[in-house]
């Protein structure tokens, strides 16, 4: 096996490793874990298949072969990052109405608490602090 | 329901200074109004200090921002039957004698009333730089909302009962008071503006730099743009 390919390979297992040890320690969800893992695999299986990028180049139509590796890792890292920025949306929305709704039921109960009687069967303020008292 | 029952909901960002002045201002000047101070995370007292001055208040356990601080003061008017609401800012610029002009807008059933500063009272001066952004999202407001609207970016406006149960459910991400315009008008609710009075602010100083106006003004027009093409 060629350096660069065993280069590639420990590459591959270390960032395998690194991912399923944040998910061992729920770092990190399933569906993330799995996405990472397949990114890891790609690397590795374009590091032992040689001639694999010359065809992939070939195939799209590029004459220098780094370019259209180039440019399929930039895809899938830009990919990624939208998915995330598509979920980050999403959780604002949902902390903000989370945010909106404690607010609300912090505010009722503060009304309810203000509108309620005083008990009667409460005992005097004098009374607690003195053990002594009837 | 009561087509009367009115809300003054006032955003507040850590205005211990001067929240309860305004608050109690209100209570005088509008006592057939019920004052709702929206806490936005502040790390002082303004919202002891509201409460203590008469107002009901929600707070946010942190900054949600102006838009989210508006949402919920919708989502409480519309939780609470309330039939009208003005929103006001909690520094005490905005003139509650001003207040009447755009409940009667409300009463002749326009749903939501814009407190304009360029629509003819003259105490509203600014820098070049924020006539010019004002006027430019003024223009570009009034052509996709296909109306004449000169003051865009103002916090002093009203909503009648259908915009408070429409924004209590849907309200604008980011710039409440341009999106919120260009919404209501793609919903067909009458809109109008009305001239108002701005005073100095009690407390505080602005934060906008040119840097920030021209890329607000950017932001907001994109914001707009955006607005435009999205499903009624």
């Amino acid at each position: 096996m060629l350096r660069s390919s065993l280069i590639g390979v420990a590459f591959a297992a270390a960032f395998a490793f690194t991912v399923l040890w944040s998910a061992r320690g729920r770092r990190t969800n399933e569906r993330h874990t799995f996405a990472w893992l397949l990114v890891a695999a790609t690397i590795a299986g374009l590091s032992l298949w040689r001639h694999g990028i010359d065809t992939l180049a070939s195939a799209m139509g590029i004459y220098y072969a780094p370019s259209a590796l180039f440019f399929l890792a930039l895809s899938a890292l830009m990919w990624v990052v939208y998915r995330l920025s598509l979920q980050v949306a999403e959780q604002r929305q949902q902390l903000k109405r989370l945010a909106q709704e404690v607010a609300l039921l912090t505010s009722t109960e503060h009304e309810r608490l203000a509108r309620a009687p005083p008990r009667s069967d409460s005992v005097p303020a004098a009374a607690r602090h003195d053990p002594h008292a009837a | 329901m009561d087509t009367r029952r009115g809300l003054i909901v006032l955003l507040a960002f850590n205005e211990e200074e001067c929240i309860a002045t305004t608050v109690a201002e209100l209570r005088e000047a509008l006592p057939d109004l019920d004052v709702l101070v929206v806490d936005d995370g502040s790390r002082d007292q303004t919202a002891e200090r509201a409460r203590a001055a008469g107002a009901f208040v929600l707070t946010h356990p942190f900054n949600l921002g102006v838009a989210a601080g508006e949402a919920s003061g919708l989502l409480y008017a519309s939780r609470h039957g309330y039939a009208q609401v003005i929103r006001m800012d909690g520094d005490g610029q905005h003139d509650p004698a001003s207040v009447p002009a755009l409940r009667e807008a409300l009463q002749s059933g326009v749903e939501l009333v814009i407190g304009s500063r360029f629509a003819g009272v003259a105490s509203f001066r600014s820098t070049w730089l924020r006539r010019f952004g004002n006027q430019f999202l003024a223009g570009l407001l009034s052509t996709l909302s296909r109306q004449r609207i000169t003051d865009p970016t103002s916090g002093f406006r009203g909503f009648g009962p259908q915009a408070i149960r429409f924004f209590a459910r849907t309200h604008p991400h980011d710039y409440p008071e341009p999106e919120s315009v260009l919404m209501a008008a793609r919903q067909g609710f009458p809109i109008a503006e009305v001239a108002v009075r701005m005073r100095p602010r009690l407390t505080g100083t602005s934060s906008l730099t040119p840097w920030k106006s021209a890329f607000y003004m950017a932001k907001v027009s994109f914001a707009l743009l955006m607005e435009r093409v999205r499903p009624v």
